[in-house]
């Protein structure tokens, strides 16, 4: 497999760009479709950085929304207020998001936080940043939230080349998650994945793992959040709360299956296509919702790809997409406390 | 101060009987319940369907924990069973994501249903003085009611062979199956059980002020604020991490402001998790 050409080996990848690029042209026009395949393309980066942190690293961080919002409201109100150019204040947005999301990681590794309790601070955090939001009103305009149009980057105002905009930005975040993977970081990433301890003992570094995936994927999130902020022409506090932010990437990212690097993608896209599904149901919607979750999650335990895998893994002509599985489940013992 | 104080204790029983839940069924079936403040709506709209029926207000109060428990003796039978079949990090992902899913379905349904609802209970008399303060009799019912739920539960837990049957899964599930325990039939009592304590809390949050049927995510946040700073496995950890935290709230409410409150009640919660990881009452960080 590593001696394949690179085209070969990222072929699933190269497809997918492929198939996405094409999308604007497929939607002919219809500013509607448009604009949800953008929000499907910003929830795939979301949906990737959240892969490096929780799938790959195991830490569950709730505050996706609230790393997304901070970079956005810094990027957005320094402009206001200091009259910056954007191409300033989104990187310092950015390293906003980046430096909570390093923060999180550091203090969780330092006292041992399992899964749920590193969950539950941060879904604190959450609730935090929304209360500050809401109370720093001469800052935040409060409930009301900021109009963020025009301030940005031209672009962003032009649908179509808001799309390629985002397109090239989830291009580009691929293309530094598989370097990331192929190198030995993400051998490392693999290993403790798999189980920590003997990932130390083997001589990986796992705290510095983690802070460096957190932190990583908090760049992401954190880069997605403010040129999202722009994208949609108003930031508020329901804007990057955990209903719209945090559970629809939590959700995607176990649909398409974690640890993957396809899985992220096609969850955050069937995701924008159930939604669609739902909407016409008005008033029941949250219900309908909530019965696809349960069915769904029932039926593909293991996330789409991983099926997806094994059921092209029977044809040997087929086998494009990799079918080896780390380890066999039967043999993991772990705790997650 | 004292009345402050008073105040505190009786809003953390409160949370305490709400989160008490969340931490039996983690600690016997190793499922975050997500849903376990639409459970304690669920009670709440029971009471009220049995109250507009005519039925006197304590039949109503019952009917409505009764109708929460068999509800969650319901979901642990049908939507669980495949959590269940998991071990290790997919029962937990699992079963954060399908009562993720119950609670989506039950808000759904109710706030669908139910729109323009509200339960206030209202007591015949407003308020007592105690020992020169007043206190208003909801807030002493309320405490009084989650009182005698924890006695009896310490009882149960300590005296009786079920009971005793519950620690030891908490304590080692693969241990309590192999001296002949079956975790499957202990699990769905105390799911049940759990479920009629969040039903009271739905209840008695009618006593205090009022309650919607928007409350559930709200109740499942606190309660789990609650249950993990409390060490997720330890009921006696609930106890003290909710009054700890109504206390909290109350100084914060009575002396800074209700909007600082919550900002400070949360990074208290986030503090507390910080500095003892393994809950308040752990022996050792």
């Amino acid at each position: 497999m590593n001696n394949w050409p690179l085209c070969l080996r990222y072929i699933d990848l190269v497809l997918l760009s492929i198939l996405l690029a094409l999308v604007p042209a497929v939607s002919a026009g219809s500013p509607y479709y448009l604009r949800i395949a953008t929000l499907a393309v910003v929830y795939m980066g979301w949906t990737v950085g959240f892969n490096l942190i929780f799938g790959h690293t195991k830490q569950l961080f709730l505050c996706l929304g609230a790393l997304a919002g901070s970079a956005a409201y810094v990027t957005v109100v320094l402009i206001q207020h200091f009259q910056l150019s954007p191409w300033i204040t989104v990187p310092l947005g950015v390293s906003a998001a980046t430096a909570l999301g390093a923060i999180f990681s550091y203090v969780s590794v330092l006292r041992g936080l399992g899964v749920i309790f590193l969950g539950v601070v941060t879904l604190a955090f959450s609730l935090i940043f929304q209360n500050l939001i809401l109370g720093l009103r001469q800052l935040t305009n409060g409930e009301t939230g900021l109009v963020t149009r025009g301030l940005g980057f031209s672009l962003l105002d032009h649908p179509v080349a808001a799309y390629y905009l985002f397109f090239g930005v989830l291009a580009l975040t691929l293309v530094v998650y598989c370097s990331v993977m192929d190198s030995r970081m993400g051998f490392a990433f693999r290993a403790l994945s798999d189980d920590e301890l003997t990932a130390e003992l083997s001589g990986i570094d796992v705290t510095a793992c983690k802070i460096i995936a957190a932190t990583l994927g908090s760049a992401i999130i954190g880069l997605f959040g403010a040129l999202y902020g722009f994208y949609n022409g108003i930031i508020s506090p329901s804007v990057f709360s955990l209903v719209n932010v945090d559970i629809p990437v939590l959700i995607s990212l176990l649909l398409g299956g974690m640890r993957t690097r396809l899985g992220p993608i096609i969850g955050a896209a069937l995701f924008a296509v159930i939604e669609e599904f739902v909407r016409p149901f008005g008033q029941l919607d949250v219900l309908v919702y909530g019965v696809l979750l349960i069915v769904l999650f029932v039926a593909f335990r293991e996330g789409l790809l991983p099926m997806l895998r094994q059921a092209l893994g029977l044809i040997p002509q087929l086998a494009i997409f990799p079918t080896v599985r780390e380890t066999d489940d039967r043999y993991k013992k772990r705790t997650l406390m | 101060m004292t009345a402050t104080l008073f105040d505190g204790i009786v809003q953390g029983l409160q949370l305490s009987l709400l989160a008490v839940g969340i931490t039996l069924i983690f600690g016997l079936g190793g499922v975050l319940n997500l849903a376990h403040g639409q459970f304690a709506v669920i009670g709440g709209v029971a009471a009220k369907l049995l109250l507009d029926l005519g039925a006197h207000p304590v039949l109503a109060g019952v009917g409505g924990v009764v109708t929460a428990g068999l509800f969650g003796v319901l979901v642990d039978r049908s939507l669980l069973l495949p959590v269940y079949r998991c071990r290790g990090e997919d029962r937990l992902l699992l079963g954060l994501i399908l009562t993720l899913g119950l609670s989506f379905v039950i808000d759904g349904y109710l706030n669908y249903a139910f729109s323009e609802f509200s339960l206030t209970f209202s007591l015949p008399i407003p308020s007592v003085k105690i020992a020169g303060i007043p206190m208003r009799t909801a807030g002493l019912a309320n405490s009084l009611v989650a009182i005698v739920v924890f006695l009896v539960l310490f009882a149960f837990l300590r005296s009786t062979l079920l009971g005793k049957t519950v620690r030891s899964i908490i304590e080692n599930e693969v241990g309590a199956e192999l001296c002949g325990i079956d975790p499957a039939r202990t699990r769905m009592i105390i799911v049940g059980l759990a479920a009629m304590m969040a039903g009271l809390a739905g209840i008695t949050q009618g006593l205090f002020s009022s309650l919607g049927t928007e409350m559930g995510p709200e109740f499942t946040i606190l309660g789990l604020l609650v249950a993990v700073v409390g060490g997720v496995r330890s009921i006696n950890g609930t106890l003290v991490a909710g009054v700890f935290l109504g206390i909290v709230n109350a100084f914060a409410s009575r002396y800074i402001g209700a909007y600082v409150a919550y900002i400070i009640l949360l990074s208290v919660a986030m503090a507390t998790i910080l500095a003892r990881p393994g809950g308040l009452l752990a022996r050792s960080t």
